[in-house]
C-alpha cells in the first residue's frame, strides 16, 4: 500500500466501522477497518448484500457509521463538512450511471460544478475539456437517451471528474456494460488514474475488475475475510 | 448551463403535468385580477364622480347602513349654505330603474336640479345639456345609450314613463356613463319623493383636508340628524363597495387555495418521483440548500407562469365583460396596475407555499437513502 506522502497518514482510513439499520435491525458492517493510500487502485469484492455497498457510501461520506470513524487525509469525517467532501475531494460513479435524462452530456457533466466558483462559461469550458478526456467530444450535446451504455457510464465518469477529486468512488461501475464497453471503461479509468494520480475505490462483483485493482479486499457478512 | 436551465428542464419533463398546474393556477389567479380588477374599478368610477365635480363632503341621513337609501329634506341644502366655509351645495336624488327590454337592470338614475355643481364633469357629447324648465327630458350616459341603442330625439320609457331624450354626455364615471340624468322634481314625483333628496354633495371654499375637515364637523354640528363623510371615505364606506370587495376576496382566495393545492401537488410528486436524482445531487455534493433552491425554483417558475396568463386571462375576462352590455354599465375594460401586481404577487407567494413543503422534504432526503428508492 502507497501512501499519500504526509507521513503514514493513508488518504482514505475506517477504523472498526459498524452499520445497523434499525429500520430491520440489519447490521450491514461488523467493525471493518482499511486503509487506502494516495493512489492506490482499491477493488472491494464479496456476495451480494455483505456490505460493500455500504463500506463505499460511508467512505464516501453518503451515509454515518453506526460506530467506529472515517477519516480523509487524517481528519475524520465527522469533524468535516461532508458536502464539501463530496463536492470536492471525492468524484461517484455508479452502476445505474444516473445522469439527468432532461440534461446533455456537456450540461451532465456540469451538475457537480455548481457547488464549485466556477463561472458559466468555465464551467462549459471545463465539461467540455473532460468530456474530450473520455473521448466524448463528437457527443456533447446528446441527451443519454441518445447515447449507448457505455457512452453513459464514460459522461458520468467525467462527472465525477468535474470538480477535480482525489479520490474516485465507484459502485460496479461496470454492471451494467457488456464486456466490450466493461473493456474501455476499465482502461479509461487506469488512464485517468495515472495521468490525474487518482486514488480508487471500486465496489464490484466482477472478476475482471478485481484483477484490475491493485488490491482487492473480499467482505462476507459485514467482515473483511480478505485482504486488508 | 445556468442554475434556472435545470429548474426549466425539470419543468418540462412532464409537460402537460406542468401545463396543467400553470393552468389551474392560472384559473386562480385570473379570478382575481377579475374580481378585484371589478372591485376596484367599482370604487374608482365613484371616486371619478367626486373629483370630476370637486365634491369634497357628502352628506347623508345619519346612521344610515346604505347610503342609497338615506331620506332628506331638499330644505336642508339652506342650512348647509349658511355653514361658513360652503361654497356650493347640490341636492341629488339617486335611484337605480331597469330596462329590461334591454336585458339591463339596476341602471343608476340621477335626479340633479339643472344648472347645479353635480352637472360638473359631465361633457354633452351629443344634443344639449338638462336646462331650468326641462320636464320629460333625460340625458344619457353614452354607455347605457349604446346598450338602448337611443340617440337624441329618441323617446325612451323610464320606469313606465316617456322621456324625451335630448343628450348624450360623457363622464369619467363608469356608473355615470352607464346611468342617466334627469330632472330632480320629475324623479322625485316618479319616486314618490316630493321634496327629498338622497343627499346632498358639498364642495368647501378650500380643498385642503383640515379645513374640509373643519367643515365637516361645523356641519354636523349645525344641522341636526345628518353625516357629512369626506368623498373618499364616503365611497370607500359604501355598502355595495364593501360587499363587492369582500365577495372578489372571498371567491379569490378559494380559487388560490385550489391553485397552490395544485401547485403542492405536483411538486409533491415531482420529488417523489425524483427522489433517486435528488440522492445522486446529495451524492455530488449538492447542499440542501441548493435542492431545496432547485423544487423552490420549480415551484416558483410555475407560479410565474400561472400569474402571467393568469393575469392574461383576467385581463381578458375585464375586457369582455365591459363589452357585455348587462355588465358594461359598471365594468371598465381598465385594468388598475395595483390588480395587476397583487396577482403576480399572490401568483408567486403561493407558488412559493405549495413548493416549500415539498422543497423541504426533498432537501432533507438522506442521500443513501434517497439513491436506493426507484
Amino acid at each position: 500500500m502507497s501512501n499519500n506522502g504526509a507521513g503514514d497518514v493513508p488518504l482514505l482510513e475506517g477504523k472498526n466501522l459498524t452499520r445497523v439499520y434499525p429500520d430491520g435491525d440489519v447490521q450491514a458492517l461488523r467493525g471493518v477497518s482499511l486503509k487506502v493510500g494516495a493512489g492506490e487502485s482499491v477493488a472491494i469484492t464479496g456476495p451480494s448484500g455483505c456490505g460493500k455497498s455500504t463500506l463505499l457510501s460511508l467512505l464516501g461520506g453518503l451515509d454515518l457509521p453506526t460506530s467506529g470513524e472515517v477519516a480523509f487525509q487524517g481528519v475524520p469525517l465527522k469533524q468535516t463538512d461532508l458536502d464539501a467532501y463530496r463536492a470536492s475531494r471525492i468524484g461517484f460513479v455508479f452502476q445505474s450511471f444516473y445522469l439527468l435524462p432532461t440534461l446533455s452530456a456537456l450540461e451532465n457533466v456540469q451538475v457537480p460544478m455548481f457547488e464549485a466558483n466556477w463561472s458559466r462559461s468555465e464551467r462549459t469550458a471545463r465539461a467540455e475539456g473532460l468530456l474530450r478526456e473520455v473521448g466524448l467530444s463528437h457527443r456533447l450535446s446528446q441527451y443519454p437517451s441518445r447515447l449507448s451504455v457505455g457512452e453513459r457510464q464514460r459522461v458520468a465518469i467525467a462527472r465525477a471528474l468535474a470538480n477535480e477529486p482525489t479520490l474516485l468512488l465507484a459502485d460496479e461501475p461496470t454492471g451494467n456494460l457488456d464486456s466490450v464497453s466493461q473493456a474501455e471503461v476499465l482502461e479509461l479509468l487506469a488512464r485517468l488514474r495515472r495521468e490525474r494520480h487518482l486514488t480508487l475505490v471500486v465496489v464490484t462483483h466482477s472478476p475482471d475488475v478485481a484483477a484490475w485493482a491493485d488490491r482487492v479486499i473480499k467482505l462476507r457478512d459485514g467482515k473483511i475475510v480478505d485482504g486488508v | 448551463m445556468h442554475f434556472t436551465t435545470l429548474i426549466l428542464r425539470n419543468l418540462f419533463r412532464r409537460g402537460v403535468r406542468t401545463v396543467l398546474t400553470v393552468v389551474g393556477l392560472s384559473i386562480g389567479i385570473a379570478a382575481v385580477v377579475t374580481l378585484l380588477g371589478i372591485a376596484w374599478g367599482f370604487e374608482r368610477s365613484f371616486l371619478a364622480i367626486n373629483e370630476s365635480k370637486g365634491i369634497d363632503l357628502m352628506v347623508v341621513r345619519a346612521g344610515v347602513s346604505d347610503k342609497l337609501t338615506s331620506n332628506l329634506d331638499e330644505s336642508v341644502a339652506d342650512s348647509l349654505r349658511k355653514v361658513p366655509g360652503v361654497k356650493d351645495v347640490a341636492g341629488s336624488l339617486m335611484d337605480t330603474v331597469s330596462f329590461e327590454e334591454a336585458n339591463l337592470v339596476s341602471v343608476l338614475i340621477n335626479g340633479w336640479e339643472p344648472g347645479s355643481l353635480l352637472f360638473h364633469g359631465i361633457r354633452v357629447v351629443k344634443g344639449r345639456t338638462l336646462e331650468r324648465g326641462d320636464t320629460k327630458d333625460a340625458m344619457l350616459g353614452s354607455v347605457l345609450a349604446t346598450n338602448l341603442g337611443k340617440k337624441v330625439g329618441d323617446e325612451l320609457k323610464v320606469a313606465g314613463e316617456p322621456f324625451h331624450v335630448i343628450g348624450i354626455f360623457e363622464s369619467e364615471s363608469l356608473f355615470e356613463n352607464g346611468g342617466l340624468i334627469i330632472p330632480r322634481t320629475q324623479l322625485q314625483k316618479m319616486m314618490g319623493r316630493e321634496g327629498n333628496v338622497t343627499g346632498f354633495v358639498v364642495k368647501a371654499q378650500k380643498p385642503d383636508r383640515p379645513f374640509i375637515e373643519e367643515v365637516r364637523k361645523r356641519i354636523e354640528a349645525a344641522v341636526p340628524g345628518v353625516a357629512a363623510v369626506p368623498a373618499r371615505d364616503y365611497v370607500q364606506g359604501d355598502i355595495r363597495i364593501r360587499l363587492v370587495k369582500s365577495m372578489a376576496w372571498a371567491t379569490s382566495a378559494i380559487a388560490l387555495i385550489l391553485g397552490s393545492v395544485g401547485v403542492l401537488n405536483t411538486m409533491m410528486m415531482t420529488v417523489f418521483e425524483r427522489t433517486t436524482e435528488i440522492g445522486l445531487l446529495r451524492a455530488l455534493g449538492w447542499r440542501r440548500k441548493r435542492v431545496l433552491a432547485l423544487i423552490i425554483g420549480e415551484a416558483f417558475a410555475l407560479g410565474g407562469a400561472g400569474a402571467i396568463l393568469g393575469v392574461i386571462l383576467g385581463y381578458a375576462g375585464v375586457n369582455v365583460l365591459s363589452r357585455l352590455p348587462a355588465s358594461s354599465g359598471f365594468v371598465s375594460s381598465h385594468l388598475p396596475p395595483e390588480v395587476i401586481v397583487v396577482g403576480i404577487v399572490l401568483g408567486m407567494g403561493l407558488s412559493l407555499l405549495g413548493g416549500l413543503y415539498p422543497a423541504l422534504r426533498g432537501a432533507s432526503l438522506q442521500p443513501t437513502e434517497a439513491l436506493r428508492h426507484e
